[in-house]
C-alpha cells in the first residue's frame, strides 16, 4: 500500500512539473531573423 | 510487437510537425530532393554511407518519406531493442525500458543536433548487445559446428543487428564498437565481432584513412560536454545529457525541477542495473556495465582533461571523433533503461516508470516544441539543382556566402548545414570551418577538415549565392547568370 501511495505521489508531482514546463515553453517566441550565415551552435 | 508499437507512438509524439509533408532541416539533419547518388565530397567522410543509403532509398520513395521513415525507425528500433533486453515475462518492465530508451535527453539532444545517423546506430545498439551477448557456449564460426547449427546463425544475427550502425557511419559504428568490445571479450567472441565491425566500417574507414582530412585540436574546447542544467557537467552527464551545443537543448530542460527528475530517473536506472541478482543477470551484464563506464569516461575527457585529448589528436587525427565525447554515453543510457525495466516490474511503480521518461522531458513532444518541423524547399532551389545536375560539363560549384551553416527564414530560422553540400552531382566547394559561439559572445573557430576547400577560381564552373544579406563580392567578369531569384543566384562560366 505504501509503495502504491508513494508511486502515486511521485507520479502526481512529475505530472505537475511537466505541465508547468510545457506552459512555460509554450509562451510566444520572437520571430527568427533571416541570417544566411550562422554559427554551428553556441556553447 | 508491443514495444515496437510503443516506439512508433513515441515517434509520433516526439516528431509531431516534423511528420508533415516536406523536409526537416536542422543542423546535420539535411535531406534534399533527388539527392545525387555519389556527390563528390572530400574531407572526413561524416555522411558515409548514410547519405548514399538515403539517396538510394530516394530513388524508390520521395525523399520526404525516406527522411520520415528513418526518423520513425530510430524510435521503433530503440524501443523494441531495449525491451528485448528485458526478460519476456516482465511485460511491463520491458515497456518501461522501451520508453526510457526511446525518450531520453541524450536522444532528444542528438536529434536536435540533427545526428540521425548516430541515432540509427544508438537505436540498433540493444540488438547488437543481444546478438554478441547471446547465450550459448559454442564458438562462432568455429570448427566442429555446422553452419546450420547455431554459430553461423548467431553471427548472422549480429550482422543484421549492426546494419543500422553500418548505415549510420563512423560515429554510430564507434559508439557501437565501444559498447560491444567488453561484451565480446567477456563472451570470447572478440575476433569475430571485431572483424565484423571492421568489415562493416570499410565504407567510411577507407575514405577516412585516404582523405587527408585534418582535425583541429581546437574542436576539443568547442565540442566538450557542457552543463545543460543546474547540476554541472558531471550532473548533466549523469542525467544522460550534456551535449556541447546549447541550442541542441530541449526547451525548458534546464529548469531545476525537470533536471532533478531526469537525474533521479537515470540514477534509479543505474541502481536497478547494479542490484540485479546474480541469477537475473544476462550474459552481457558485466560487459555492458564496463562499456557504460568507458563511455562515461570518454564523455568526461573533453570537459575534465582536454589537454590529454588535444595531445592525442595532435599525435594522430584519428582521435578526432573523441572530441564530441558525450556521444559515447549511449551504453550508459542503455544500462539505465535496462535497470529501470528490471527495477520497476509491476504495479503502480511500473506505471509511473512508464510515464516518468516523458514527464521529466515533456517539451521533447511535438517536435521538441516546434524545433523540428517539416518545410518545403523553395522552388528556386529545385530550379538551380536541375540546371546544375543537367549540365554534363565538368567543374565544381562554389557555394556562397563563405560559411558552413545557414538559417533561412523559410525554415523558421533554424540553423542547418548548407543544403548545397548535398544537392549537386559535382564537387561543391564550401567553407567547412565550424564557428561555435561562446557564452561571452566570442566565437571559436574549428578549422575545416577538407584541405581541398580553398577559395580558388580554378576548376569552378558554377557559383551559387544564397540569401539576400551578406552577399559575397566576387569579380563577375566572364560569369553569366543562369538563375536569378529572390534568394538564389547561380552564375556559370
Amino acid at each position: 500500500m505504501l509503495r502504491i501511495l508513494a508511486a502515486l505521489a511521485i507520479g502526481a508531482l512529475l505530472a505537475v512539473g511537466a505541465s508547468v514546463a510545457v506552459v512555460n515553453v509554450a509562451s510566444p517566441a520572437p520571430t527568427p531573423p533571416n541570417q544566411p550565415l550562422y554559427n554551428y551552435g553556441t556553447r | 510487437m508491443g514495444p515496437a508499437l510503443l516506439g512508433a507512438g513515441l515517434a509520433v509524439l516526439a516528431l509531431g510537425p516534423a511528420l508533415g509533408w516536406g523536409f526537416v532541416l536542422r543542423y546535420d539533419l539535411v535531406f534534399v530532393p533527388d539527392p545525387p547518388l555519389l556527390p563528390d565530397s572530400g574531407g572526413f567522410p561524416r555522411a558515409v554511407p548514410s547519405d548514399l543509403v538515403a539517396a538510394l532509398l530516394s530513388r524508390v520513395l520521395p525523399g520526404e518519406l525516406v527522411q520520415k521513415g528513418l526518423l520513425v525507425a530510430i524510435f521503433v528500433l530503440a524501443a523494441s531493442g531495449a525491451a528485448a533486453l528485458v526478460p519476456p515475462e516482465r511485460r511491463i518492465g520491458r515497456l518501461v525500458a522501451a520508453v526510457f530508451y526511446a525518450w531520453n535527453v541524450y536522444l532528444a539532444q542528438r536529434l536536435l543536433l540533427g545526428q540521425w545517423a548516430l541515432l540509427l546506430g544508438v537505436a540498433g545498439l540493444p540488438w547488437a548487445v543481444r546478438a554478441v551477448g547471446a547465450a550459448g557456449r559454442e564458438r562462432w564460426l568455429g570448427r566442429g559446428h555446422g553452419w546450420w547449427r547455431g554459430g553461423w546463425r548467431q553471427w548472422w544475427r549480429l550482422v543484421v543487428a549492426l546494419v543500422p550502425a553500418a548505415v549510420g557511419g563512423f560515429q554510430a559504428m564507434l559508439v557501437t564498437a565501444l559498447t560491444l568490445a567488453p561484451i565480446a571479450v567477456a563472451r570470447r567472441r572478440a575476433a569475430v565481432t571485431g572483424v565484423t565491425l571492421g568489415v562493416l566500417s570499410l565504407p567510411w574507414l577507407v575514405p577516412a584513412l585516404t582523405s587527408g582530412a585534418v582535425t583541429d585540436p581546437a574542436g576539443v574546447d568547442a565540442f566538450a560536454a557542457r552543463a545543460d542544467g543546474p547540476f554541472g557537467v558531471l550532473g548533466s552527464l549523469l542525467s544522460l545529457g550534456g551535449v556541447w551545443n546549447a541550442e541542441a537543448g530541449v526547451p525548458g530542460q534546464e529548469s531545476w525541477w525537470l533536471a532533478a527528475g531526469r537525474l533521479a530517473l537515470a540514477l534509479t536506472g543505474l541502481y536497478g542495473y547494479a542490484r540485479m541478482r546474480a541469477e537475473e543477470r544476462p550474459q552481457w551484464w558485466g560487459g555492458l556495465a564496463v562499456a557504460a563506464g568507458a563511455g562515461f569516461g570518454v564523455a568526461c575527457l573533453g570537459a575534465f582533461a582536454p589537454g590529454v585529448l588535444k595531445w592525442l589528436i595532435g599525435a594522430w587525427a584519428g582521435f578526432g571523433p573523441l572530441r564530441d565525447g558525450q556521444a559515447y554515453l549511449a551504453p550508459l543510457v542503455l544500462v539505465a533503461a535496462v535497470g529501470l525495466g528490471s527495477l520497476l516490474r509491476s504495479g503502480a511503480p511500473a506505471v509511473v516508470g512508464l510515464l516518468a521518461p516523458v514527464l521529466v522531458l515533456p517539451t521533447f513532444a511535438w517536435g521538441a516544441s516546434g524545433r523540428l518541423e517539416a518545410v518545403a524547399y523553395p522552388q528556386e532551389w529545385r530550379a538551380v539543382q536541375r540546371i546544375v545536375n543537367a549540365d554534363p560539363a565538368p567543374g565544381a560549384l562554389l557555394s556562397l556566402p563563405w560559411g558552413a551553416h545557414r538559417a533561412f527564414a523559410w525554415n523558421g530560422g533554424r540553423v542547418t548545414l548548407d543544403p548545397a553540400a548535398k544537392m549537386f552531382a559535382r564537387r561543391v566547394v564550401r567553407d567547412d570551418t565550424l564557428l561555435v559561439g561562446l557564452p561571452d559572445g566570442g566565437r571559436l573557430r574549428v578549422r575545416g577538415e577538407d584541405p581541398r576547400n580553398r577559395l580558388s577560381p580554378a576548376g569552378v564552373r558554377y557559383v551559387l549565392v544564397a540569401g539576400t544579406e551578406n552577399r559575397f563580392p566576387f569579380d563577375r567578369r566572364g560569369w553569366t547568370p543562369v538563375h536569378q531569384g529572390r534568394e538564389l543566384t547561380l552564375w556559370r562560366r
